[in-house]
């Protein structure tokens, strides 16, 4: 199953808990084939639409089905993004729903959907992802490969642990990532040390290696990427004037709040999603929120966030968005700071 | 007094100032959420101006990358420690206080 490599890929995506690592694998995979091949690599993430969509609906508004389809879509783009680095050329993406036309309910009206798309598009090869299923309870994916294995289209299900009920903190880490998380320690110690004398350089290897042992399977979950790594912290130095404004404003702001003797306040707790995906990004925002003009992160679970803020002023700069914007912006580029800001994407839930 | 005294003196009076603001908002603001803003944001932005003068006045070597690696650290523990206490206090379901409650008591 390893060894089949293709430089079209179809990936069928649902909302599961695998999904992730799933579009990281097929994204992977495109990467090293076209590095070998030399020719571009191509992605399609298709969505199989259950419903089918009716003349005067697509005229109307979207179905609640169309609006979960868009937003998932457009989330597995920024994570194939993410994962492909910064080689624009060597792959490419599409995105598309599939099944506009009829009602999908069995594995087989899925496994026609998918051959048909994946023949119009000359894809050779499907992923799957193990926790695709759309039909909700009943177990579609065994049935649905048979199916599209019958029709002539290889396919492959991604090697990727199944969901768990609890996400385990200590997950299973490279030798590299050992190494890597080993280097910065040992350098933080010897810069903090200030000299390269023996009795440093001996104490700073038992430490950094204690401390790599300890921390190995924690603290660097994913491998160094040292090319995106580099991208990263450009953008991010970036960032930081912009956030030590931003600070500097929140300062004036609560102090002006605190000293006037009305002590003019209106603090309420505010919620959103927020349009950042993993655990650094999301952890990067939150923090930035609590430091910037009057609010505070008070809870936050995957990317829902509670804000207590202080002020309206305050209220109306978080829901506008510049700082997740900002946030996107260090973490996935400049296409992805593009995304509608919370309150535009608040509104356009409340019109529907 | 040199450029870098005056420097010093200016961030050391802006120190200064945002850690008082931080007490006052401490004692007048009504409740932990409130109280919060005001020791999240008031107390980082007084530590790391004090920081920077010392920064500057320790003039180059160690000890200013010392001091500069201090201050990334005040901006990355400070929001956590608020939020950490704020999270806690929202799960043991203290209320935030709002302008409603005041009119409510008065």
């Amino acid at each position: 199953m390893g060894s089949v490599t293709s430089s079209r890929l179809l990936v069928p995506v649902s909302e599961s808990k695998t999904l992730r690592s799933t579009v990281e694998h097929a994204v992977r995979q495109a990467v090293e084939h076209a590095d070998e091949s030399d020719r571009p690599a191509s992605v399609h993430f298709v969505y199989p639409c259950s419903q089918r969509l009716t003349f005067e609906r697509e005229s109307e508004s979207e179905s609640e089905e169309i609006r979960t389809a868009r937003s998932l879509l457009e989330r597995v783009t920024v994570w194939a993004e993410e994962d492909r680095g910064d080689d624009e050329e060597a792959v490419t993406f599409e995105t598309a729903m599939v099944g506009t036309r009829e009602y999908l309910f069995s594995p087989s009206d899925y496994a026609d959907a998918l051959v048909q798309y994946a023949r119009k598009h000359d894809l050779d090869l499907v992923v799957f992802d193990p926790g695709f299923n759309p039909l909700g309870t009943t177990p579609l994916l065994p049935p649905l490969e048979n199916e599209v294995r019958r029709a002539g289209v290889e396919i492959q299900e991604a090697p990727v642990q199944r969901e768990r009920r609890t996400p385990l903190l200590v997950r299973r880490a490279t030798l590299a990532q050992f190494l890597s998380l080993f280097a910065i320690s040992y350098g933080f110690y010897l810069l903090l040390a200030g000299s390269f004398a023996a009795f440093e350089l001996a104490t700073g290897a038992i430490s950094a290696g204690i401390v790599s042992v300890a921390l190995w399977g924690i603290s660097l979950t994913t491998p160094l990427k040292p090319a995106q790594a580099a991208v990263r912290f450009g953008r991010f130095v970036l960032y930081v004037p912009y956030l030590l404004w931003e600070i500097v404003k929140a300062n004036v702001t609560v102090a002006y709040v605190v000293l006037h003797p009305d002590l003019p306040i209106d603090p309420e707790m505010v919620e959103f999603d927020a349009a950042v995906w993993s655990a650094l990004p999301v952890t990067t925002l939150a923090n930035s929120i609590t430091l910037t003009p009057g609010t505070l992160t008070v809870d936050v679970s995957r990317r829902h966030f509670t804000v207590h803020t202080l002020t309206p002023d305050s209220r109306d700069d978080l829901l506008s968005g510049a700082l997740e914007r900002a946030v996107r912006f260090v973490f996935y580029g400049r296409a992805a700071a593009r995304i509608r800001s919370p309150l535009e994407r608040q509104q356009t839930e409340d019109e529907e | 007094m040199t450029p870098t005294e005056i420097a010093v003196v200016v961030l050391l009076v802006g120190g200064v100032f945002f850690a008082v603001v931080a007490a006052v908002g401490l004692v007048r603001l009504p409740d932990l959420y409130t109280r919060a803003h005001s020791t999240s944001k008031s107390e980082t932005l007084g530590a790391v101006l004090a920081l920077a003068a010392v920064t500057i006045a320790f003039d180059g070597g160690l000890s200013t990358i010392k001091t500069a690696l201090l201050l990334l650290f005040m901006f990355i523990t400070n929001p956590t420690a608020a939020h950490a206490i704020v999270r806690a206090a929202s799960e043991q379901g203290i209320e935030p206080w709002t302008t409603d409650t005041e009119e409510d008591q008065s």
